[in-house]
């Protein structure tokens, strides 16, 4: 190893760009340091107004700063062009926004391999755009949270490259290197389309390193206590600058421990306390949500000791559920989301689910059984270029044949099943996906503003955009466009909207108690939201889901209710009174009902809202 | 307080009786007239008004007599809230109505379980270890046929069993049997009812925890069945409906019941006095069919030959304790898996056949049939196409073979080696359903004949 290499961080072309804005490493200290940039060397958004447990019923929106507005002309979506879009996303009803990664990038992991935790990447502009987007977003009552990924970082950031330059130095031990690739043999490869082992051999070291994802993207050695404090360091960055919460990015693969799978180690769980003591302590109010693709009972460990209210992450993602929801349907049986529900534990008072329908991920489906997989790629990928490791690369619209009574079931369920709604960008309008763009950006194509140039994302030449916007004539931006929707009551974007606003009416939506009705037709999925307000008053409401594509009728059980009026919520419709007898109910193919169930009297209108 | 007997107002009811019972669903002699109602016991569980009398009448039809229970109610202050072919009325003025359906009437029959008590003839009990909530009110399941089902809250339902036998009920027997033994395929038996029949303490009722999130096999099959015939173009294992993974499941499901049972009850080596016997019923049952049913002629030799062949089965046959009338509509999909239901057996059988110990692929066999009937229910009553009935028979076939080898997991042995003995019992129970639709439903008689033509094509 040369004097140079240890004196001078070797950034790749990943940092290039950032000579301008303070990143981590463009200087050092004498003992090979690396100087990181600090909160205060940038402006604080205000806070949004306090909240207690704000995330239990928000809606959350997941967007792609690259993939939804473009300020400066350049083709790419940015931070600028993201905040000038808020208002639109305030009208829509979205409590926070979800961020995927907007950090420094040599970009082949869609931005989870971050060359540099405290920099943006500058196509998306810089950590002051961060704070005014912030800033704007707090005025409108909407929070932003981002992910973060723990477990590792980009080869190109500046720790891994001193970290294999300089073994004796400071970051020497900041990632898992090992003579040989026999150790941990027992962890699964996940990504297992493009990677063979977990361990990379780096000729530089004369080492290997390990890596749970891919080989560009080593794991950091949390067994460090240096790494978990630098780690602490970097969500202290950003919490200081205003951000409202982390999703913590692959987070059940933090430790590694010889003859164990590598997942869900308590020793993971026991750093997770660590971070949650001090967001509690020096930022109460900000959120972790964990991104653990585990079945429920796994899960659950994530959100920690219930008997606190939980002491780890305050959400997390139920993963199953997501292609059950398609699964029923298909299958027109309420079995695959009762039973997955069934099987759900309680989870501390403190905590909340966050469920979706589809993100920027292919649809996973690696909470599911073999059988079940088969299935889905039977019935939902049809074309092998839909498939994208174990999962289906395609956008809502796409996937239910554009069929709105679909659309509009598959969002009922997502507002009223338990947990926190998570959209994707564009679902809201309809978008489609363009399946021959490569890896997973079928379904990140520019947001559809309106039948303008580029579909009013970008001024840029059309050659210059990232990728370029969906011009099929069924899902293309002619046809499916912010600008249209907004005008027409009748679109799904109105609908969508107007399903939001229902729900924020009701606490029963997102805190309610669970309860799923059965009954004799197995093709309707009935279930009660039952929240009990802070008065005494009982919000309930009853939803009612036909999955067949066929007529249905039900007979509900509602005998505890007897004397109840339900009154459907969106058109404050009353319903008979339910009696001693089941409580007959017809539905349209996909059709679905919402009702409160209400004690008003023949007298009058009393209905209980939040 | 001790209770009026009544006796005045039982008499009065008893003339009205024969008029009225043939009118009720569960009733069972509907083939031929009443001539007289004799009450034999009866206990009064509320007196006053309301006033609620269990009692038991015989009925006597030409040649046959049996007995049934009912629930009498009365009430002057109120009108009873029930439906009218429910109300018996009185040349006094008086109207009774069977009280299963008056919520407040029946709410009694749980108070009296839970609290474990004997009134009159009738002794309430709950089942060892079983907590009873009480308070809840019920109402009676309308898809019940010759029985009588009050479903109390969301919790427990309670089966009234309306024609009586002496003795320990089979049903009840068996649930507690599973119950003993772990099983997790039935539900939880938790009270019983027992009166005195012929002297005899006689099974009249069995209360077992009730599945709310349930759906009915039956509807579970039709609605992959509907899928199919929506889209006659795909194969039934490409459909969004496919059913098989069910099949499979609830082969595995079947079984562990017969697993369990087993174990609880015993089994006994079939002699060749058995299978003879097996063979002389079927034969005789083929003759008798063949006789009314014209349409049966053509398959009496290859049917007859049949039946013989399972004489010469020289491996060894296991009889032990079956459901005895397995099919789609007997057993219930839960959030937990397969349940299976009412081990009483064949309704019309006598109790003596129903309590016999049989080859468990009676109950295969039964099941494999029931997929047939789904399968070609929609085909009842259209015009001949030969498309969707080649559809039919495809979904048909995959969920026979699913269900064939998810019991084969569990079992070891796949049910379809033992080819002779299960053809000749799905044949059995086909000629059976050749006599019942002929009789009943003339236009669903195509669904057995075509399964015998099916299965008589197969084999050869």
């Amino acid at each position: 190893m040369t004097d140079d290499q240890t004196t001078a961080p070797a950034p790749d072309g990943a940092l290039a760009g950032l000579d301008d804005t303070p990143h981590t490493g463009e200087g050092i200290e004498a003992d090979g340091t690396l100087v990181e940039p600090h909160s205060e060397d940038f402006g604080h958004a205000e806070q949004a107004p306090a909240q207690p447990d704000w995330f239990k019923r928000a809606v959350f929106y997941e967007v792609l700063v690259r993939a939804f507005a473009d300020s400066n002309g350049d083709g790419t979506g940015d931070l600028r062009g993201l905040a000038g879009k808020l208002d639109y996303l305030q009208w829509l009803g979205v409590d926070c926004l979800w961020l995927p990664p907007f950090y420094a990038s040599p970009l082949r992991d869609g931005g989870y391999d971050i060359s540099d935790f405290r920099a943006v990447l500058p196509e998306f502009g810089t950590v002051d755009d961060f704070v005014y987007l912030l800033e704007e977003a707090h005025k409108r009552n909407i929070r932003v949270i981002t992910d973060l990924v723990l477990n590792h970082t980009s080869d190109a950031h500046p720790w891994f490259q001193q970290s294999r330059n300089d073994p004796e130095g400071p970051y020497g031990d900041y990632y898992v290197w090992s003579d040989d690739h026999s150790a941990y043999a027992d962890a699964r490869v996940i990504f297992v389309d493009t990677e063979s082992s977990n361990w990379t051999y780096d000729p530089v070291r004369g080492q290997f390193f390990w890596h749970r994802f891919f080989s560009h993207q080593p794991d950091l050695n949390f067994e460090n206590e240096a790494v978990q404090e630098a780690m602490i360091d970097t969500l202290r960055f950003w919490l200081d600058l205003g951000i409202d919460g982390f999703r913590l990015d692959a987070v059940p693969y933090l430790f590694e421990e010889e003859g164990t799978n590598g997942e869900n180690l308590p020793r993971t769980h026991e750093y997770l306390r660590k971070v949650r003591e001090v967001v509690d302590r020096e930022y109460p109010g900000r959120i972790l949500l964990a991104e653990a693709n585990q079945w429920p009972a796994d899960v659950v460990e994530y959100f920690g000791n219930a008997d606190v209210g939980g002491d780890e992450c305050h959400m997390a993602f139920h993963f199953p559920l997501m292609p059950r929801i398609f699964m029923a349907v298909r299958r027109e049986s309420r079995f695959p989301i009762s039973e997955i529900l069934q099987q759900t534990p309680q989870i501390p008072s403190g905590t909340q689910w966050g469920i979706f329908l589809r993100n920027h991920d292919e649809l996973t489906l690696e909470m599911v059984t073999d059988d079940e997989r088969d299935y889905m790629y039977a019935e939902y990928a049809k074309d092998p270029r839909m498939k994208a490791n174990i999962g289906i690369r395609r956008r809502l619209a796409p996937l239910l044949e554009n069929d709105r009574n679909q659309l509009e079931l598959f969002t009922a369920m997502l507002l009223s099943l338990p947990g926190s709604p998570v959209l994707y960008y564009g679902d809201e309008i309809g978008m489609g996906d363009n399946i021959w763009l490569g890896d997973r950006d079928a379904v990140r194509t520019p947001m559809q503003w309106s039948p303008d140039r580029n579909a009013g994302f970008s001024r840029a030449d059309p050659g210059r955009v990232y990728l370029p916007p969906i011009m099929d004539p069924t899902y293309g931006y002619a046809a499916i466009n912010v600008e249209a929707q907004q005008d027409n009551a009748a679109s799904l974007l109105n609908w969508t909207r107007r399903m939001i606003a229902v729900r924020k009416q009701h606490s029963a939506f997102a805190e309610g108690e669970f309860v799923d009705l059965g009954g004799s037709n197995p093709s309707v999925l009935s279930y009660l939201r039952r929240w009990e307000r802070p008065d005494g008053e009982l919000d309930l409401v009853l939803c009612v889901n036909n999955l067949s594509r066929f007529p249905q009728p039900v007979e509900l059980e509602l005998g505890t209710y007897e004397g109840f009026i339900p009154l459907e919520l969106t058109g404050d419709v009353r319903f008979p009174r339910i009696g001693e007898l089941p409580y007959l109910l017809t539905l349209p193919g996909h059709g679905f009902y919402w009702f409160q169930l209400s004690r008003l009297g023949d007298e009058g209108e009393r209905r209980s809202k939040v | 307080m001790t209770a009026q007997t009544h006796d005045d107002l039982i008499a009065e009811l008893a003339t009205e009786l024969p008029a009225w019972l043939p009118t009720q669903r569960w009733f069972a002699g509907k083939d031929r007239a009443v001539t007289a109602v004799r009450p034999v016991s009866w206990t009064t569980l509320l007196d006053g008004d309301p006033l609620l009398i269990h009692l038991v009448v015989e009925v006597d039809q030409e040649d046959r007599t049996e007995p049934y229970q009912l629930l009498v109610g009365s009430r002057q202050a109120q009108v009873p809230d029930v439906s009218s072919s429910a109300s018996i009325g009185l040349e006094s003025g008086l109207t009774c109505y069977e009280a299963s359906g008056d919520a407040d009437l029946t709410a009694v029959l749980l108070e009296l379980m839970a609290r474990g008590t004997t009134v009159g003839e009738l002794t309430f009990e709950t089942e060892e270890g079983a907590e009873l909530e009480t308070g809840l009110r019920a109402h009676p399941i309308t898809s019940e046929q010759s029985n009588t089902s009050l479903v109390y809250g969301r919790q427990y339902i309670l089966k009234m069993f309306r024609k009586l036998s002496p003795g320990l009920n089979k049903d009840l027997r068996l649930h507690r049997a599973l119950r003993e033994v772990g099983c997790h395929h039935v539900a939880d038996p938790l009270g019983s009812i027992t009166g005195v029949l012929d002297g005899e303490p006689t099974t009249i009722g069995m209360l077992q925890r009730f599945m709310p999130d349930a759906a009915d096999g039956w509807v579970m099959a039709t609605t992959s069945v509907r899928d199919l015939m929506a889209d006659p173009s795909m194969a039934p294992e490409e459909l969004g409906g496919d059913f098989a993974g069910e099949a499979s499941r609830l082969g595995a499901a079947v079984a562990t019941v017969h697993a369990d049972l087993r174990r609880a009850l015993g089994t006994e080596p079939a002699g060749a006095d058995d299978l003879d016997e097996a063979v002389t019923v079927m034969v005789e049952r083929l003759d008798r069919v063949a006789a009314d049913v014209p349409a049966l002629a053509v398959h009496v030799p290859a049917l007859r030959e049949t039946f013989e062949a399972v004489r010469s089965i020289t491996s060894p046959v296991e009889m032990q304790y079956v459901h005895g009338d397995l099919h789609l509509g007997q057993v219930l999909r839960t959030l937990s898996g397969w349940l299976l239901l009412d081990f009483e057996g064949e309704p019309a059988a006598s109790v003596a056949e129903r309590s016999r110990l049989r080859s468990a692929l009676r109950d295969v066999a039964g099941m494999l049939r029931s997929f047939d009937y789904a399968a070609q229910q929609l085909l009842v009553g259209r015009a001949d196409d030969p498309v969707l009935t080649d559809q039919a028979m495809s979904w048909a076939r995959r969920n026979r073979d699913a269900f064939c080898e998810g019991y084969a997991e569990v079992a070891g042995t796949d049910p379809r080696d033992e080819a002779v003995l299960l053809r000749a019992f799905e044949l059995d129970k086909a000629v059976y359903e050749v006599s019942y639709e002929h009789a009943n439903r003339p236009d669903w008689l195509s669904v057995p004949l075509a399964s015998i033509t099916r299965i008589m094509t197969e084999g050869s």
